[in-house]
């Protein structure tokens, strides 16, 4: 009876852990790249799901974007994972995930 | 010709883009890097809305030939290699 609920419990955990959300100051850093690159007004509201293309971004804009993003944390990104960023959040997560990998190495 | 050659995939594209930003990165000297980023952005934004297929084929060509000058270069400019930092670098 208690294996059965802790082994429940666990997987709920281990879900949790594979997608986590990326930290505020990431997701904010990211913006302020995206921001500049597709010169923002500093009025226009940025959220982090808002895809690029939305904010008249083209796709040498993304380019641009994730070599400025790569610059700015210090990361490098694989071409195929720099092709699935279409969102604020999806290049904080991505860069998270790169950070912890780079400190693991 | 006979055949003509197929114009480039819009990944092949984005990855010539991508290329010739990361050779720009690897110029030790601040204005050859900077011109290089440059270049690369402004050559691709003009030709961004290229429709003849022959057109697009050439200026894909012409991207990839400057590449290849670009990563040559990487390498010989870095034997000389400027010894001071130039002032737009400094970070304050």
């Amino acid at each position: 009876m208690a294996s059965f609920s802790a082994t429940s419990s666990l997987s709920f955990f281990s879900v949790r852990a594979n997608n986590p959300q990326a930290r505020p100051e990431t997701v904010e850093q990211v913006c302020e790249v995206v921001r500049k690159q597709l010169v923002l007004p500093a009025e226009r509201p940025l959220l982090p799901d808002t895809k690029f293309s939305e904010l008249g971004a083209d796709s040498l804009d993304t380019v641009e974007i994730v070599m400025g993003l790569e610059e700015k944390f210090d990361i490098e990104v694989a071409e195929e994972s720099a092709e699935n960023i279409t969102t604020v959040q999806e290049a904080a997560d991505l860069i998270e995930k790169l950070i912890l990998k780079k400190g693991e190495a | 010709m006979a055949s003509a050659v197929p114009p480039p995939v819009r990944s092949e594209v984005l990855l010539l883009f991508r290329s010739l930003l990361r050779t720009a990165r690897e110029f030790a000297d601040y204005n050859i890097r900077e011109y290089t980023k440059r270049r690369t952005i402004d050559a691709f934004r003009q030709n961004r809305d290229l429709s003849d297929p022959s057109a697009v084929v050439a200026a894909f060509a012409d991207g990839k030939s400057q590449l290849e000058v670009a990563r040559r270069q990487v390498i010989v400019h870095s034997l000389y290699a400027p010894k001071v930092k130039n002032v737009m670098e400094i970070k304050h």
